[in-house]
């Protein structure tokens, strides 16, 4: 097969794709819960503290609104791009034009990734402005990086979401499967960690053995850290864990024993970026094989 | 300067003539000394016969789905220019073929060429040349109709100002900056047959262009089809409805049960099926003897009385003796018509069983 891409028809499918679903409610709706959470987390971020927090403190509130909503925003866009045009019947018209399949999922991709880049740009840029402007010595670097890994794992989610779209045989399957896979990894991941920590019989050590002082050292099992790079959200989550210190609030994250050498910024970003490339690959494959 | 090599009629030597397009050259061979003319066939001929008339082939196409033959081995050509019907039964096979030529539906088997280009090697360029209404229509819900038309336009690399006057020629100019969610079905057909005939397409592939359609509807479509048709463009037409199909096509083809039954000319069809004409009398007043009359003349098959007219079929040169009996028996004739057997009788008799 011929494999050349048509950066024109891309380009005109994405823009249609943006402008059919800048309007999306869903999306319009959780915009405007993200940037109030954002700017809530920063406000009343610290139970210990009132007023507004730095952008550093935001981050660490906003990690896991983000990885919760992001996802959300990013599996409603997938799961029904390519089975939602098959039901109308939208797709047999897209598909008798001259544009390949595997084109169509890069224009998807395009059209829907610049939705959810605009709407985590709106959400976290409107609090960014806000915050910086009531605070003071703020870093904007570690935001920007904050916020491009947060496009990188809405992103993931999208190429799941694509995946989801153009393997199930209907839409109400393909939202169901949305919904598992969110559970899987935002929800139920949690207890599975948890399992395989307390299974594997993490060790805490009272280091001084001073009775009441909790001056303790936690080991937290290999497995564990293998485990972050089997759920995007971990690696999203550790990746800017590594790059932007100190923001676990984590009352004992202080007595847990550095991690490996492989848990790093890097090992973290190929995570995130398999995790983007090989749904969508999976997606690619399916696609071309898809009776419409 | 063209080159060839020829060989000689006599000594079958192999010999090389130079020359340019349309050059007769006197050739005298080497070997034998044999003399002869050669000319330089000019390049327009030289297509022509290199290019096939028929614009979509299709051969020995099967598609299964699990056990189930949904198309078995159909094989059937549309030549240039011409408006070819497509009909069959529900569940026949019609959509499964078409969804096939597309490429929207993997084929099990057999080969699909669209203007001499297989669609499993480069189904990108052969849709630059099609034109596509589907079965069920449908737009991006939350774009304008002009909207829409605009994205169809540029995919197609098609003048962006025909989308506005195509959505007018089908009658949505009222409604041409709504959503096209708030259409009815019957406006997004039309929308549908504005899309497809986007950059005017040599070929137009129509899955039941009447459908949810009101009378007028109708009208517009079998006037575009015959306005495409009048362009040069080839036109293949899946319909139920067969009075439809007989007003418009050059040919038809028949499918049932995935297997295509017969494709030709309706008049062709006719012949091949045997069919008897019916001849219509109008009468001023029906009587037994006249029936009876009828009945007993050489060559008629079957009489059906309805009101004052007198259904007769008959061998074609049985009627001046049916007349004449009709006249003996005290018949006062008001009106005689004939009526050719119609494609749904054709179509009946193909798909019977």
């Amino acid at each position: 097969m011929d494999f050349k891409i048509d950066f024109k028809s891309i380009y005109i499918l994405a823009k249609k794709e943006l402008m059919d679903n800048i309007r999306n409610k869903w999306v319009i709706i959780l915009t405007i819960i993200f940037t109030a959470l954002t700017l809530l987390a920063s406000y009343a971020g610290s139970m210990y503290s009132t007023g507004w927090q730095d952008l550093t403190a935001t981050i660490g509130t906003m990690n896991l609104f983000a990885q919760y909503l992001i996802s959300v925003i990013a599996l409603i866009l997938g799961y029904s791009t390519i089975i939602g045009e098959i039901e109308s019947g939208s797709m047999n018209s897209l598909l008798s034009l001259p544009i390949k399949r595997y084109e169509v999922l890069l224009g998807k991709l395009l059209g829907l990734g610049s939705i959810l880049a605009i709407s985590i740009l709106i959400g976290f840029g409107f609090a960014g402005i806000i915050i910086g402007f009531n605070v003071e010595n703020v870093n904007f670097s570690e935001y920007f990086i904050f916020i491009l890994a947060s496009i990188l794992m809405g992103l993931i989610f999208l190429s799941i979401g694509i995946l989801i779209s153009t393997t199930l045989k209907r839409r109400t399957s393909a939202m169901g499967t949305a919904i598992f896979v969110w559970f899987l990894f935002a929800i139920i991941w949690l207890f599975i960690v948890t399992a395989i920590i307390i299974a594997s019989n993490a060790q805490l050590l009272d280091v001084n053995n001073q009775g009441s002082t909790p001056n303790v050292e936690i080991t937290l099992p290999e497995v564990y850290y293998i485990s972050e790079f089997c759920n995007p959200l971990s690696s999203y989550s550790e990746f800017i864990n590594q790059n932007i210190g100190a923001i676990d609030s984590s009352e004992y994250s202080q007595y847990i024993t550095p991690p490996p050498g492989y848990i790093n910024s890097n090992s973290m970003l190929i995570s995130m970026i398999i995790w983007f490339i090989a749904p969508l690959g999976l997606a690619f494959w399916r696609f071309e094989k898809r009776e419409i | 300067m063209l080159k060839k090599i020829i060989i000689c009629p006599e000594c079958k030597s192999k010999m090389t003539v130079e020359g340019n397009t349309g050059e007769i050259k006197i050739v005298t061979c080497p070997s034998c000394g044999t003399k002869g003319q050669f000319t330089f066939q000019i390049e327009q001929k030289t297509i022509d016969k290199s290019m096939s008339a028929d614009i979509i082939k299709v051969k020995n196409l099967v598609k299964k789905y699990y056990d189930l033959k949904a198309v078995n081995g159909v094989s059937f050509s549309i030549r240039q220019g011409e408006i070819f019907g497509f009909l069959g039964p529900n569940g026949a096979g019609k959509t499964t073929t078409i969804k096939s030529i597309l490429g929207l539906i993997h084929a099990n088997s057999g080969q699909i060429t669209i203007k001499d280009i297989d669609i499993k090697k480069d189904i990108k360029k052969a849709h630059r040349y099609i034109g596509y209404l589907p079965e069920k229509v449908a737009f991006y819900d939350n774009l304008t109709a002009l909207q829409n038309m605009y994205f169809y336009a540029e995919m197609k690399n098609a003048p962006k100002n025909q989308c506005q006057k195509l959505i007018n020629d089908m009658g949505l100019g009222d409604v041409v900056n709504k959503k096209v969610g708030k259409f009815s079905k019957g406006m997004q057909q039309r929308l549908g047959m504005a899309q497809a005939l986007l950059g005017d397409p040599p070929i137009l592939i129509l899955d039941e262009p009447s459908g949810g359609l009101d009378p007028r509807g109708v009208a517009l479509i079998r006037n575009k089809i015959k306005e495409m048709k009048d362009k040069g463009s080839s036109i293949f037409v899946s319909s139920h409805i067969l009075g439809e199909v007989q007003a418009i096509c050059d040919r038809v083809g028949i499918i049932n049960k995935g297997i295509l039954v017969a494709e030709d000319t309706v008049d062709n069809l006719r012949g091949k099926l045997n069919l008897k004409p019916k001849l219509v009398i109008e009468l001023e007043k029906v009587t037994d003897d006249i029936i009876k009359a009828i009945k007993s003349s050489e060559g008629v098959e079957n009489v059906d009385v309805i009101g004052v007219m007198v259904h007769v079929t008959c061998n074609p040169r049985a009627k001046s003796k049916i007349i004449l009996s009709v006249e003996k028996a005290g018949g006062n004739i008001l009106n005689i018509q004939t009526m050719d057997p119609s494609l749904e009788e054709v179509f009946l008799k193909f798909t019977e069983g």
